[in-house]
């Protein structure tokens, strides 16, 4: 350690296990044991978390070959799937018979997908973000079909599902929609005021966001209304200033205030934040709470050094990081874990902890915000 | 648990492709493509039911057998969405009585409380039934029931109070509001902490969609006042209990103001003293208390900050001591509220 700690009243961070995190995320992304089976109706989004942390630790090219890298793009594209509703991405190939189709690299508009293998929204949004993580040209982009798949999952209270026909439906599926409508630059896919509605109905009397309307205020849906509200285009008739990340039309000044003082009252004494009132803290909140205050323009009135010093404690010793100190890691605390790292970097700190600058409304490393800029919109 | 088929002479332990009755049915194995992500190295039992589970849904079979399949395929992993999608199509198609169903599951649900698909699956019932069923209220009624067990095990579970106030919502009856609020009440005199029990009484006195003047609003605010006045004298740190009175104070447009003369004694240096009169309204600190309370503190200097004018003075000065002494934590969120203060 370089600082002594007598004359230094804060104490000082270990490391950040950089290479051994990686390690988790890639042994994860190599094979699950059946102890994870959960995950079968959701790898793409496992998929996202590890390779998202290999890009913020900028350790993708060096730890993976681009023969690898070009197989796990086509594999993702396998996953993206046409039909009825429109064209999107399922959560892998959990309901993919042998027989069903020859296969190749690319998927073929016109598949017919069953009613029981539909694409999935939060999956089509996780997809995209891995493709632009593996440096994706996203030639095989079907964006009209998605706009329309889009489409499928709203609902006519302005909220969205999951799937076309059924599944999950509230702030996180909303989040989604935007996001996609976003990295596609085309919002024709979705009725932005009324989903703009459905959002501000779930705001609750604590100041936070709660799943749905009348849901109890938790952080991560208070990330996914506050970053909606951010992404959605500024109608034109508004009166607001140039439009910048730190403002939305569609948040009121005593609402902000609201929102910035119970966010900052749910970071612990341990230093980590919880996701509501009076529960413990959690690694992934750390996150959602710390990017929701980064989006409201409120990042420097967190005590950085004690979110740190609370991560640093939810290191696993064998790599990779947990919900909690003792707890067993998993990538998607990893991954939340590091984002929320990139956005409050710890003063003082030694260069294993050094992030890239993150895009808190899409959820990933500015470098990869700018491919997806560079290869999709305009194109 | 229970079992759907009772024909069902097979061992239970069984494969699949060894049972007899399943012999008509060619499996389909998973393609998972060439260098997946992710692979997971799934157990012979559940790679053998989601092979027959393929091969299910690609013949659209709707029958009995199906329930016991798509019961096996959930029991291992709860999260297979497109499992309880055609369970639930099946037992549709068979008019197989739902109430049968629900009852089925209550064990898996409680098993699987951290599961969405196990709460979703139990909307769709309760949505079927409320139309079909002879008596729908005792039916809603029975699976309040059920959800206080459910509760028990997780008093704090998302997706098992999300259902729970959607079923009140839904089904919107007197009947089944009345119980709400002595669930809550007993809810936080074990845990006055319990913040989706103080959510849920938000949810229940002011969320609830209310015909004009069927309730007298000045009444209501009076008496969850001083509920929560007691409920702070209790706990006087617990920011759940002060977010639900700053939370109705700004509902009911009340100014904080009101509240002064309650909010003053917890934000004293001491405890006041057993020989002052008991006032009733204004239920004192326990012995025990730490004093100040940083809530107390923060919601004095609201009070003097919509107070204004000279006021805003003393609102700065208990950020300042906020920061410094009684929230660190928050000191430059503290700092930041006295310079918005002196910026007006
Ligand atoms: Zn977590």
């Amino acid at each position: 350690m370089s600082s002594d700690p007598l004359d230094n009243d804060k104490s000082s961070l270990p490391r950040f296990a950089r290479s051994a995190h990686a390690s988790h995320c890639n042994r994860c992304l190599s094979g699950l044991p059946s102890t994870q089976v959960e995950a079968d109706t959701s790898r793409l989004a496992v998929g996202f978390y590890c390779l998202g942390v290999m890009d913020m630790l900028g350790l993708l090219e060096s730890k993976i070959n681009e023969t690898e890298r070009e197989r796990w793009r086509d594999w993702v594209w396998n996953q993206q799937s046409s039909g009825t509703y429109g064209t999107g991405f399922r959560p892998g190939p959990y309901m993919t018979g042998q027989d069903s189709l020859c296969w190749s690299d690319v998927t073929q508009p016109g598949d017919e997908y069953s009613e029981y293998d539909t694409p999935h929204l939060i999956m089509t949004y996780t997809a995209l973000l891995s493709l632009a993580i593996l440096r994706d040209d996203f030639k095989r982009l079907e964006k009209k079909g998605i706009l329309k798949f889009l489409r499928s999952c709203q609902r006519s209270d302005g909220s969205f599902s999951s799937l076309p026909n059924g599944g999950d439906s509230d702030l996180r599926q909303v989040y989604c929609a935007f996001a996609i409508s976003s990295i596609l630059d085309d919002w024709s896919g979705i009725d932005v005021d009324s989903a703009v509605k459905y959002i501000q109905r779930c705001e609750n009397y604590e100041g936070g966001y709660g799943q749905s309307p009348g849901g109890e205020a938790l952080g991560g849906t208070t990330y996914c209304a506050l970053a909606s509200l951010h992404l959605a285009p500024v109608p034109s008739s508004s009166s607001s200033p140039s439009r910048t990340p730190l403002f939305s039309p569609h948040i009121s000044t005593k609402h902000r205030s609201r929102t910035i003082r119970w966010l900052l009252q749910n970071q612990t004494p341990s230093g980590g934040f919880c996701g509501r009132t009076n529960k413990v803290a959690d690694a992934c909140y750390c996150f959602w709470s710390g990017a929701s205050l980064h989006i409201l323009g409120a990042s420097g009135l967190v005590d950085n050094r004690a979110l740190a010093t609370f991560l640093s404690t939810c290191q696993f010793k064998f790599g990779g990081i947990a919900k909690a100190p003792e707890e067993r890691p998993d990538p998607y605390h990893t991954y939340m874990a590091i984002a929320a790292l990139a956005i409050y970097p710890p003063e003082d700190a030694d260069e294993s902890w050094t992030l890239p600058e993150m895009n808190a409304l899409w959820n990933t490393t500015d470098e990869t915000a700018q491919w997806i800029r560079d290869h999709i919109h305009n194109k | 648990m229970p079992r759907v088929t009772s024909n069902n002479s097979d061992d239970e332990a069984q494969l699949y492709c060894e049972k007899s009755e399943w012999q008509d049915i060619t499996p389909i194995p998973q393609y998972d493509g060439i260098n997946p992500i992710a692979p997971i190295f799934y157990t012979p039992e559940y790679k053998d039911a989601t092979e027959y589970f393929r091969a299910i849904v690609k013949a659209d079979e709707v029958s009995e057998r199906v329930l016991q399949l798509t019961y096996d395929i959930i029991s291992m992993n709860p999260a297979h969405y497109s499992a309880w999608q055609y369970r639930y199509r099946t037992l549709v198609a068979l008019k197989h009585p739902l109430d049968v169903e629900l009852e089925l599951m209550d064990a898996f649900a409680i098993k699987f409380l951290k599961t969405y698909q196990v709460w979703h699956h139990r909307r769709l019932l309760l949505t079927a039934l409320r139309s079909s069923a002879p008596s729908p209220l005792s039916i809603a009624s029975k699976e309040l029931a059920f959800i206080i067990r459910a509760l028990s095990t997780d008093t704090k579970n998302y997706h098992t109070w999300s259902y729970r106030q959607w079923l009140l919502a839904f089904f919107d009856d007197e009947e089944l509001w009345e119980g709400e609020l002595p669930y809550v009440e007993r809810l936080l005199e074990t845990d006055v902490r319990n913040n989706s029990a103080w959510h849920h009484r938000y949810f229940v006195v002011w969320g609830r969609v209310r015909a004009e003047g069927e309730i007298d609003v000045g009444d209501v605010l009076k008496r969850e006042i001083a509920y929560t006045k007691d409920q702070i004298a209790l706990a006087p740190n617990n920011p759940s209990a002060w977010n639900y009175l700053r939370g109705i104070l700004e509902h009911t447009k009340t100014p904080f103001n009101s509240l002064r003369t309650f909010v003053e004694l917890y934000s004293t240096q001491t405890a006041p003293g057993e020989e002052d009169i008991v006032d009733l309204d204004n239920p004192k600190p326990g012995p025990g208390a730490q004093l100040p309370c940083a809530p107390a503190l923060e919601f004095l200097a609201d009070i003097h900050e919509e107070m204004g004018g000279e006021q805003t003075k003393k609102a700065i000065e208990i950020w300042k001591s906020l920061g410094n002494e009684y929230d660190t934590m928050r000191k430059k969120y503290w700092e930041f509220r006295v310079k918005e203060a002196l910026s007006v």
